[in-house]
């Protein structure tokens, strides 16, 4: 992108000496052209077996009837909207990072989108399960859509949330997937070019027929634009259409406008959360720590951070306008979130969500790499209960108290949660096998701009002056994969 | 005649050109170029861009085309040769009785399919109870003998007919006493069958006994009238009444009349009219008369006697000793006094009590307030309860001495029900012949030598005699659909008497019970019964030596006043346990507790606290000498230091759904005075282990909710809007949607909350009527009971003069003896703006333009967001197939009992969301009755099961387009609210006001 020299004051994007553009391709394809490590294989084991216990449940529901689940007259939805919703919040973030901050420029994004859209699509995926295995007759799923039939003038219902959901679910996972796939295809192609016999026909075929030549990448670059810019206003809609499932309905502590900001804020919350547990990982286990390095972590936490927040000042002004309302069933819906049965959940999801990221003020925690891993897992432990408080408090007490039951989920509940995380994790660590987990092409864009290797080298020839290159110096000190040595070679002038 | 004429298409055939030969060898004037084309070369030519798309748009086009068509309409075939009097789709009507009730049975191309009350009877001819609209399931029970059984094996009729005469010839021969055991037959063609068997075995005598006496009311006024019976009562008469442990709307006596007659005085007609009776009930345990009553006393069952002796005292300015000295009784007591001697004439005291000294001190009391004639009619008696302990007490003594040849068991099952069950075998071993005419080999049947299965009354000739005077006949409907015969055929046989039964009904009939009638027999099978008594009773004095009957009574309460006092109660649901088999009735919750397919121990919160007991606990509880451990159920109103248990529970050889369904408590009864008694000086002390009952219903308050309105009938006769609180009146509402015109029919329902006494048999109706799934004990207790129509029952806790509804407040309350409740009925209120409507995705919920909300079954695919988005929770999932899998095979899994089905209403499959679809078959019938006749609908054509089924006449459906009809009336009442209105959902339900007569500070 730009050749210019970035300003000292910007802390690098990439780290590590020596980098050239054949660097960056060696590491980052590393895994992808040997034999997978000890780690892959014990971590591709476990989410097979959690795949399978996800076959194992799903096949069980399908085979006798929703009836497998907990649930009953009174709560008609609950761990399957619930994970529903979990998984398509946590995609969001896939597309924030992709589309939104393409559009806004922010370069760092760079070697965290790859990865970060790839969760995106296999979270939808696991979502749809959802949408799918909660029916009744999950074999009829495809009345949904307003497809033209032969039983007469049948045709869907426009004024239900769940068919706008089907239509904003799977328009998201379609953009997303061109847009991953399209971002994917200079990276395919070098894999097919350093690649010889079968691997490199198939990886031929997958790469179109990517020539690198000039027109290529221009036209790379323009869809590449305009998809962010599809995308970017399906980061907000998804979330509230997904969120107008509740907010249209008449049931307390659904019927509730503040649903759509609150649901998208959510959404980017745990999704954020979900690319940090991955990275984190990711990068130990790749060493890919000179590509996602600290600067990525804390900004990710600062998102976490302020959408967290968000959330929080969300939950506070559902629990004032309750009471505001004056609504007798809205005001109890609130107070049994609180106090009632479930009020173990609804402080769960209250410790989770709203206290824990208030942690990332302090800048140790949010540049420690354990701290942020775990809090990253709370986040999304919290953003899960949310949604289950939403749903299942809601509906377990509604209006009329001869109606209220208890939900207790069964092992098939548990089963295809449980079993949907490692089909997520499946997908995930084939994807890490097979395809480039971070954009090649994107992040040799930075190497003449943002990297370390590029800013000693200024400081070297002293293009900057002296107190900002100690301004410099002490941001690079909260870097695991900076040496001293790297910040030595700051004092050096040419 | 062979033609020798040739015809030729031309002169080149006539002459047979060799040009016109050449041509004439192919098929086609010009060769085909078929070679041509599948020749090497021609196969591998390029087909054209362009020919390729037109090929394709040829084909795609054509598809699309024959796409177009519609699904064929298949038409089924009807009968060939159609039997008289059936047509497919049009029921049959057939006058029958059950249980002495003229009923309907409609019957589907010759098969029963439900039981409704014959509008034209004498006495109940308004709904029916649980236990008789869900007897059509009964017809159909695959845990039925389909034989004869000798010592357990199936033989013929012949070889049993043998066996059974050999053995009445040689208890003849040796002088021994033959015995027909049975429950109460009022039937007069048994008892003429069972006549004609006396006069061939001269030694033959038939003792009745009911596992439920009423022994205590039958001696006492044989001892205050000199009169045998026990009266019938008109509580229509009544303007106050004060019932003492009499379950009067329930199972004591004939419940579902009562409540018919009962309910004139308290339902919206009644108060339009500025009227309603006051009802007060001394109680130990809530009963579902309890709950409706205007006051409730809580009082423990040794203090029955003392409240009579006080009430007595009250009205009569006499001090007997003896009198309560419960202070909160007392203040009753005074009360309620005061009321019937106001009333005189037109007040009654009854009492659920079996001892006779109780029920003599009732009697006097009664005879004070001048209730004999009008309200108690000892003139047109029932005789629905003729059972004498005494006299099976005698017979056990005979057998045991070896004196009785044969015995034969009618309609009784002592092993079960009497509660000494090994006296009974003794006796029964010293009996050289027993045979029992059980459909089904039960406790005491397969301990017997022989059975002689019965038929149903579905499928049998006979007749009834509930009440002296009223005659109602049983016509058979199908024809035995197992090897079985009916119990009057086989005595006739066995008499030897070959009589066809038919014969053998019409004959009596025409002999004994038409002359003076003007009618014949052919008016009988039309009508249902002809009634022979008065309209009222004559009045009469009793004869009652107060002082002696009250120290007597005394003497016999401190036998059963203990530390913890035991009542043993029929329930409305499953009643004496000849019914357990019946899985619409296990399902059915208790019209209190909400508890199904179980009995418990009801405690009262407090007391279970000093027990040690909370939630799923539970309890042991011994009397008699005798204990059974049951689940606690936390009851509020029962008395402190008591424990009711229901019987009819504990079954173990009734068939598949009623077996090891609860614990038999009637072992915990006695034998006191002669007669059998219910209550006892128990023990009860914490079991080991946890229990969790199948509840239909959880949370038993409403909130302080106004989902319930209730007012006082004094607040009501200043304005009879009082408390409806209609959202309506102080808010303007607004609409979202455009309106649509319903032109033609609007269906609409009113219910009475004062008229509903929660009873339940609206629910089996409901049931039966729309082939709703049985779903089984677990399945409830994971709150997932498919009723369409549910009762709803809240209790408010008064203490101190306040009353409580809210959980929390209620965890700091002392005392729960003071309970008020309200019966709720929930069904689809078909709202106008149906928040289901619009949130189901694929339509399957729609509005018709008849102002019904209607479920599409074939286009549900089971999002469930509807059941969610409904208010009233009242839609439900198919979470399995029920009707078609083996872990819910309750009674439904079999080609036989499926035969139950309604065919007008399709079966739902796994998947699929239902509800009440306002019987939209039933709708529809009377749509088409209607345009037969060519004419339009009538208030009236249609009823609703449920509104049919209830006795109470709470449910009131019609046409809201019609203002002359019944339901646009009821709805302009000022009691009328809607339940949720103020969320604009706008349901066409509207509910009226519960009003209370209570005595006003």
């Amino acid at each position: 992108m730009s050749s210019h020299n970035e300003s000292i004051l910007r802390e690098p994007l990439v780290t590590g000496k020596n980098i050239t553009y054949a660097k960056v391709t060696d590491d980052i394809l590393l895994p992808v052209e040997n034999k997978p490590n000890k780690a892959w294989w014990i971590g591709f084991i476990v989410a097979v077996c959690g795949a399978m216990l996800w076959v194992v449940s799903v096949g069980y529901t399908f085979w006798t009837g929703i009836g497998a689940w907990g649930l009953n007259k009174t709560v008609g939805w609950a761990w399957d909207i619930t994970d529903f919703v979990w998984w398509v919040g946590i995609g969001h973030a896939g597309t924030l990072i992709s589309a939104v901050l393409l559009l806004f420029r922010q370069n760092w994004r760079n070697s965290i989108n790859r990865s970060a859209e790839a969760m995106t699509i296999f979270a939808v995926i696991c979502a749809a399960t959802y949408v799918v295995a909660h029916m009744g007759r999950p074999w009829l799923a495809y009345w949904i859509f307003p497809l033209p039939n032969q039983f007469g003038s049948l045709w869907v219902n426009f004024n239900s949330p769940l068919v706008w959901d089907a239509f904003a679910i799977s328009t998201y996972f379609t953009v997303s997937l061109v847009f991953w796939y399209c971002g994917l295809l200079p990276d395919i192609a070098s894999v097919r070019d350093r690649a010889t016999g079968l691997k490199r026909k198939i990886y031929s075929i997958f790469s179109f027929g990517w020539s690198g030549s000039v027109k290529t990448w221009q036209r790379f670059e323009i869809v590449s634009l305009i998809l962010a810019g599809i995308s970017t206003p399906l980061v907000l809609s998804v979330h509230t259409i997904v969120s107008m499932d509740f907010a249209t309905s008449v049931i307390p502590g659904w019927h509730t406008t503040i649903f759509p900001p609150y649901f998208v804020a959510g959404a980017i919350f745990s999704g954020f959360a979900m690319v940090q547990t991955l990275l984190l990982i990711l990068r130990k286990v790749l060493n890919f720590e000179n590509y996602i390095t600290m600067f990525h972590i804390e900004s990710m936490n600062k998102i976490i951070m302020v959408t967290g927040s968000i959330v929080g000042v969300a939950y506070l002004t559902e629990l004032f306008i309750a009471w505001y309302s004056g609504s007798e069933y809205e005001q109890y819906a609130f107070a049994n979130r609180i106090a009632g049965p479930y009020a173990w959940a609804y402080w769960a999801m209250m410790t989770c969500n709203v206290i824990s990221p208030q942690l990332f003020w302090f800048k140790k925690i949010r540049t420690s790499i354990p701290i942020s891993w775990i809090l990253s897992i709370v986040v999304n432990i919290g953003m899960w209960f949310e949604r289950f408080v939403i749903i299942v408090t809601s509906l377990h007490r509604d209006y009329l108290p001869s109606s209220w039951a208890m939900f207790y989920p069964t092992w098939t509940d548990v089963g295809i949660f449980v079993g949907s995380i490692g089909l997520f994790f499946t997908l995930f660590l084939l994807f890490l096998r097979f395809l480039p987990g971070i954009a090649i092409a994107e992040v040799k864009l930075l190497l003449k701009s943002s990297s370390l290797q590029q800013k000693t080298k200024l400081v070297q020839e002293g293009a900057f002056p002296d107190e900002q290159v100690e301004f410099f110096k002490k941001s690079l000190g909260k870097y695991d994969s900076v040496t001293e040595e790297d910040i030595k070679a700051l004092d050096v002038r040419n | 005649m062979d033609s020798n004429k040739k015809y030729w298409k031309g002169l080149e055939e006539l002459n047979q050109t060799p040009a016109f030969i050449e041509s004439n060898k192919g098929e086609f004037a010009e060769p085909i170029p078929v070679e041509d084309v599948l020749n090497e070369a021609g196969l591998s030519t390029r087909t054209p861009r362009r020919d390729f798309l037109k090929a394709l748009g040829f084909g795609l086009g054509a598809v699309t085309l024959a796409a177009c068509n519609r699904t064929p309409i298949h038409k089924a075939v009807p009968y060939v040769i159609k039997p008289e009097e059936v047509t497919p789709g049009i029921p049959n009507f057939y006058a029958s009785s059950f249980n002495g009730q003229s009923v309907l049975v409609r019957t589907r191309e010759g098969r029963p399919i439900s039981i409704e009350a014959n509008p034209n009877a004498i006495g109940l001819n308004q709904g029916t109870d649980a236990p008789t609209v869900a007897s059509v399931l009964d017809l159909y029970d695959m845990s039925k003998l389909q034989n004869p059984q000798i010592g357990g094996k199936d033989v013929e009729w012949a070889k049993l007919d043998s066996t059974v005469i050999a053995s009445l010839d040689k208890a003849a021969a040796a002088g021994k006493q033959i015995t027909i055991v049975s429950n109460t037959v009022n039937s007069p063609t048994t008892l003429a069958t069972i006549a004609r068997l006396a006069t061939k075995y001269p030694t033959t005598s038939h003792i009745q006994v009911d596992a439920i006496s009423y022994g205590g009311i039958i001696e006492a006024n044989r001892n205050s009238f000199g009169k045998a019976v026990i009266p019938s009562y008109h509580f229509a008469n009544a303007q106050v009444v004060v019932s003492v442990a009499a379950d009067f709307l329930g199972s004591w006596l004939a419940g579902e009349e009562h409540t018919q007659d009962y309910i004139k005085n308290r339902d919206y007609k009644s108060l339009k009219n500025g009227k309603m009776s006051r009802h007060i009930q001394f109680e130990s345990g809530l009963s579902m008369t309890g709950s409706n009553a205007d006051v409730r006393i809580a009082i423990k069952p040794s203090e029955e006697g003392a409240v009579l002796i006080a009430l007595y005292n009250e009205i009569t300015g006499q001090t007997i000793a003896g009198g309560t000295t419960n202070a909160k009784a007392q203040t009753a007591i005074k009360l309620a006094a005061k009321e019937l001697a106001n009333a005189k004439g037109a007040a009654v005291v009854v009492a659920g009590s079996n001892d006779i000294n109780t029920q003599a001190l009732v009697n006097a009391i009664n005879t004070q307030l001048g209730a004999y004639g009008a309200i108690i009619d000892l003139d047109n008696y029932s005789k629905q309860y003729q059972g004498s302990d005494a006299a099976f007490q005698q017979f056990l003594a005979t057998a045991k001495a070896g004196q009785v040849g044969v015995a034969f068991f009618l309609n009784s099952n002592p092993i079960y029900d009497y509660f000494n069950a090994g006296d009974v075998k003794a006796a029964l071993a010293k009996v050289d012949f027993t045979l029992s005419f059980a459909d089904r080999a039960d406790e005491t049947a397969s301990e017997l030598k022989a059975i002689a299965p019965a038929s149903t009354f579905l499928e049998s000739w006979g007749d009834a005699s509930s009440k002296e005077g009223l005659f109602t006949i049983v016509q058979p409907t199908i024809n035995p659909v197992f090897n079985t015969r009916q119990v009057e055929q086989s005595l006739l046989v066995w008499a030897g008497d070959t009589t066809s039964i038919y014969d053998f009904v019409k004959l009596n009939w025409e002999a004994n019970i038409l002359p003076g009638t003007g009618k014949v027999w052919k008016d009988i099978l039309q009508s249902g019964f002809v009634y022979k008594g008065s309209s009222t009773g004559s009045s009469y004095s009793a004869n009652v030596d107060v002082n002696s009957v009250a120290s007597a009574i005394v003497n016999d309460s401190k036998k059963i006043a203990g530390a913890v006092e035991l009542k043993l109660y029929e329930s409305t649901v499953m009643r004496d346990g000849r019914y357990a088999n019946n899985a619409y009735l296990q399902e059915l919750p208790d019209p209190v507790s909400k508890v199904t397919w179980d009995n418990y121990a009801a405690i009262n919160p407090k007391f279970a606290e000093e027990l040690g007991l909370g939630e799923n606990g539970k309890v042991t509880v011994e009397a008699n000498g005798q204990s059974i451990d049951l689940p606690v159920v936390l009851q509020p109103g029962q008395t402190m230091g008591t424990v009711s248990v229901a019987l009819g529970y504990g079954r173990t050889k009734v068939g598949k759904a009623g077996n090891e369904v609860g614990k038999n408590a009637f072992p915990l009864a006695s034998l006191i005075n002669g007669t059998v008694q219910l209550a006892a000086q128990a023990k009860v002390f914490k079991a080991v282990g946890t229990y969790e009952l199948a509840q239909t219903q959880t949370h038993h308050t409403i909130e302080g909710r106004n989902i319930i309105r209730e007012t006082t009938f004094a607040k009501y006769l200043k304005d009879p809007n009082s408390e409806s609180g209609r959202f309506a009146d102080s808010h303007k509402t607004y609409d979202l949607w455009n309106k649509f015109e319903q032109p033609g029919h609007k269906w609409v329902m009113a219910i009475d909350l004062n008229a509903c006494t929660g009873c339940g048999s609206c629910i089996v109706a409901c049931n039966v009527e729309n082939n709703i799934p049985v779903v089984g004990r677990d399945e409830v207790r994971r709150r997932r009971e498919m009723h369409w129509l549910r009762i709803d029952r809240y209790y408010t806790i008064e203490e101190n003069g306040t009353k409580f509804t809210k959980e929390k407040e209620i965890a700091d309350i002392q005392d729960f003896e003071n309970v008020t409740v309200v019966h709720q009925p929930m069904l689809c209120q078909h709202c106008e703006h149906a928040p289901c409507e619009t949130v189901c995705p694929v339509l399957a919920t729609v509005h018709s333009s008849e102002g019904l909300n209607h479920m599409a079954y074939n286009r549900c695919f089971g999002t469930r967001y509807c059941a969610n988005n409904c208010p009233y929770k009242v839609r439900r999932f198919n979470w399995f197939n029920y009707w078609n899998d083996s872990r819910f095979d309750n009674y439904l899994n079999n080609e036989f009992t499926q035969l139950v089905l309604n065919p007008d209403v399709t079966t739902r499959s796994r998947g699929v969301m239902e509800k009440c679809s306002m019987c939209i078959q039933r709708i529809q019938g009377g749509k088409l009755q209607a345009k037969i006749e060519n004419r339009k609908l009538k208030d009236g054509d249609v009823k609703m099961a449920c509104q049919a089924a209830c006795s109470a006449n709470a449910i009131i459906f019609g046409d809201a387009n019609d203002p002359e009809s019944e339901v646009s009336k009821a709805l302009r009442n000022e009691r009328v609210y809607y339940v949720l209105e103020e969320i604009n959902v706008q349901p066409n339900i509207g509910y009226m006001t519960k009003v209370r007569n209570t005595f006003e500070a």
